[in-house]
Order: C-alpha cells, then sequence, then structure tokens
C-alpha cells in the first residue's frame, strides 16, 4: 500500500495543477459512484446465470384463493390497452393483489378476465368471473435469484403501452436507466484512471484490443 | 532470513497489487461487451425509441423440394431439414400438426420459419432480416434458453459461445466489484463517505429485491 501511495504521489506531483484536480476528482466520482451503483451491478450480474441456465416449474401455485361480491369496473371487457389495465387495477386492488399487471385477456365464451400480476417475489394471476362478480387468485412465491432475475428483464420491452402500470415499476425504470448511466460514467472515468498510468498503457492496450478482437468476433456472427 | 511477519507482510503487498491490476485488466477486456449490454439494456428498457424497434418484415417466401427429414426427434429433423437448406441457428419447434414438420429458427440478424409439407415433400421458408441495431438488441436476451419453459435448450454452438461469453462478463463484473470493495476499504480516508454511498446503494437495491414482494 505504500508502494502504491508513493507511486501515485509522484504520478500527481509530475502533473500541472489543472490535470492534478481533475485526476482527484475523477478518482473520488470513480470510487465513490462504484461503489452506489455496486449493488446493482452485483444484482444483474448474478441474475445472468439464473437467466442463462436455471429452469423453474411456473405451473405450480402457492396459494389459490376465491374472492366474491367483487365490483365489476364498467366496460372491462370492451376496454383497451392502457384503460383496460386502469379498470383491472380496480379488481386486483379488491382482491388485495399489488404489483404490475402484465396485460387483460378478456375470454367472451366463458366471460372471464385474465390478469397476470407480477412483482420481485410473487408471481399472480386473477381469474376474473364477470358474471359471477368472483375472482380466483393463484399465487407463486419466486426464490431470490427468479425475483433478482424478474428485477432484471422489468419494465422490458413488450406491451411498451401497458408498461409501468405500477408505481414500483416505474421507480425501478428509473433506477435501471441510472444504473446504466452510472456504469457508463464510472468504465468512462476507469478508462481516463488508466491510461494517467503510462507503466500500464502497453499490457492494457493490449488487453483493449484482445477484447475488441473478441467483441468484434461474436458481433460477426450474431449481428451480420 | 525473512521472518514470517515479513512475509506475510510481502505476500499481503503482491495480493494487493494483483488485485488492482486484475480490476483495471478485467475492465479493459470487457469494455465493450459492458458498453453493449448497458447501450442494448437502455433500449430494452424504452421500447418507444426509434433504435428500439425491431422491424418484422418477411422477404417473400420460397419453397424448395427436400427429402423426408429423418430422425428420432423434433430437433433432430429439424437440423435435417437446415442442413438440406442451408440453414443455421437455434431450433424452436412448436406442437406438430398431422402431415406437418414446423418449426422456426432465430438468429439476431434473422429470424426464420420453416414449414414443411411432409406429403409434397416442400419446405416453404420465410425469412424476416433484422437491421444490426435490432440484432444487438436481440443479441442482449439471445441465449437459446427460458427459464419458464422447461422445453426450450441451447442447440446451436454460437449461442453457446455466447451464453459463455455473457457468463464470463458477469464473473468478471462480480470479480471487479469485490476488489473494489477492498481496494476502497484499504483508502481510510474514504471510508466514512464511502460506507454511506455503498450502503445507500445496497438500501435501495434492497428494497425492490427484498422488500417490495412483502407488501
Amino acid at each position: 500500500m505504500a508502494n502504491y501511495f508513493a507511486r501515485h504521489q509522484r504520478r500527481v506531483m509530475a502533473q500541472s495543477s489543472g490535470e492534478k484536480t481533475l485526476y482527484r476528482w475523477t478518482r473520488d466520482f470513480h470510487l465513490y459512484l462504484g461503489l452506489f451503483v455496486s449493488p446493482f451491478v452485483i444484482a444483474f450480474a448474478v441474475s445472468v446465470f439464473f437467466l442463462n441456465h436455471a429452469k423453474v416449474d411456473t405451473s405450480a401455485s402457492t396459494t389459490v384463493e376465491t374472492f366474491h361480491d367483487l365490483t365489476i369496473p364498467a366496460g372491462l371487457e370492451s376496454a383497451r390497452g392502457r384503460e383496460a389495465v386502469d379498470r383491472a387495477r380496480d379488481i386486483v386492488s379488491q382482491v388485495g393483489v399489488t404489483g404490475e399487471i402484465g396485460f387483460v385477456r378478456y375470454v367472451p365464451n366463458a366471460q372471464r378476465v385474465i390478469l397476470p400480476v407480477s412483482k420481485p417475489g410473487v408471481e399472480t394471476v386473477v381469474e376474473v368471473d364477470v358474471s359471477k362478480r368472483a375472482a380466483v387468485v393463484s399465487r407463486r412465491q419466486t426464490a431470490i435469484l427468479e425475483s433478482i432475475a424478474y428485477l432484471h428483464k422489468s419494465p422490458g420491452p413488450h406491451n411498451a403501452d401497458l408498461r409501468g402500470n405500477w408505481f414500483w415499476t416505474r421507480v425501478w425504470r428509473w433506477l435501471t436507466d441510472a444504473t446504466v448511466y452510472l456504469v457508463l460514467f464510472v468504465s468512462a472515468t476507469g478508462l481516463y484512471l488508466w491510461f494517467a498510468m503510462k507503466a500500464e498503457r502497453r499490457i492494457g492496450l493490449a488487453l483493449l484490443g484482445a477484447g475488441a478482437v473478441t467483441f468484434f468476433g461474436f458481433l460477426y456472427g450474431l449481428a451480420f | 532470513m525473512v521472518s514470517p511477519s515479513n512475509r506475510s507482510r510481502r505476500l499481503g503487498l503482491v495480493l494487493e497489487t494483483w488485485n488492482r491490476k486484475l480490476h483495471y485488466y478485467l475492465g479493459l477486456y470487457f469494455l465493450l461487451f459492458l458498453w453493449l449490454f448497458s447501450f442494448t439494456g437502455l433500449l430494452l428498457n424504452h421500447p418507444r425509441w426509434a433504435l428500439s424497434r425491431i422491424p418484422n418484415e418477411p422477404n417473400p417466401p420460397y419453397e424448395r423440394t427436400i427429402d423426408p427429414p429423418i430422425g428420432d426427434s423434433d430437433l433432430v429433423r429439424a437440423e435435417d431439414v437446415m442442413r438440406q437448406l442451408g440453414l443455421t441457428g437455434e431450433v424452436e419447434c412448436p406442437p406438430q400438426r398431422p402431415g406437418r414438420f414446423d418449426f422456426n429458427i432465430a438468429i439476431p440478424r434473422r429470424a426464420v420459419q420453416v414449414r414443411v409439407d411432409l406429403a409434397q415433400r416442400r419446405a416453404t421458408v420465410q425469412e424476416i432480416e433484422r437491421s444490426v441495431w435490432s440484432a444487438l438488441r436481440i443479441s442482449h436476451t439471445f441465449s437459446g434458453s427460458r427459464y419458464n419453459n422447461p422445453t426450450s435448450s441451447r442447440d446451436w454452438l454460437l449461442t453457446s459461445l455466447w451464453v459463455f461469453a455473457m457468463d464470463a462478463l458477469a464473473i468478471g463484473l462480480l470479480v471487479m466489484v469485490l476488489g473494489s470493495y477492498y481496494m476502497w476499504y484499504r483508502l481510510k480516508p474514504r471510508r466514512t463517505f464511502g460506507w454511506i454511498v455503498l450502503f445507500a446503494g445496497f438500501i435501495t437495491c434492497g428494497l425492490f429485491v427484498f422488500v417490495l414482494g412483502w407488501r
């Protein structure tokens, strides 16, 4: 550690005062913003293994409950898109379920409305019998890794008009955006901090080049 | 004669130096991969952005006469048809109808539907070409396997290699993060504020991972 500080001191002394200030601020931002974003990076990295390799039986519910005498919002059967989700939210609240509503599917023959609702830790399907004003709520508790994988994929690119119909999904979208911007900032400042160490430039450039060759090899195979 | 305390101190210095080196060596090697997943993560998060849209305009279909597919599973039969048609990629076989053998092939730059009339020995092929941006976005989620679909599995070499690259990036990031905790903790003047921001990060992330499911 003493060697590190001595080298660092020599490096800083060799710079002009503007460079010193820039270096110190960059190093501190790299450190503190990196520390803040690190739990999110851990969550995204750990869930990669689950998303790539796990298999889960999603058909097994842990609890099934039936609710009666529900107030069915007018026009639920005919509503489409975000309007349907807003009306479905009324029913979901009546049966004590919270989370992001995946979609609203009306089955005319059976006069039923199917509402999958998700949040970290719980996957729920609310099946509403419109004519009987009743609903069957099937819940599946998910393990911690599946919860993190759910967050990794949330809000996701599908049903763009409906996504973010739960407050916490909107907050999570904002946080994942912030994670990306912080990771980009931390990696860019990391590049600057590495480049400031002259002794490490050659091997660093070799690794950067090796990474670029691997990356463009994959890119050629997958995207061209 | 080197004393045991000097030896352990020297070992500590070596480990510390290599931990720091590993931090930026891994960062430099994986830089472009990290930027790819960051950028495509943004695209997945914002499906309304123009760059996020995936064109779904199919090319005109074409037909080929083929030999009846041979094999003891749908996957092997599909690979036999693909060999005859000169196609490669990740195979997905839906439930089959009598007299038909239909399957889909996915690679990030192209989606292909193959519809085989077994009696006529005719294969109809419909291709959807993707742009490079779309292919990049698709590659973010291209693993050939879905955790909530027990029947899905990887069957294309390039998919397996890509999954290996994704796993390697994840391991690299974990090593970098854990190594960075050690480097930060050794900097005594930066410990207190470091604890504050690290705690803030864990609380914010933990709220979503652990708390929301209980509400």
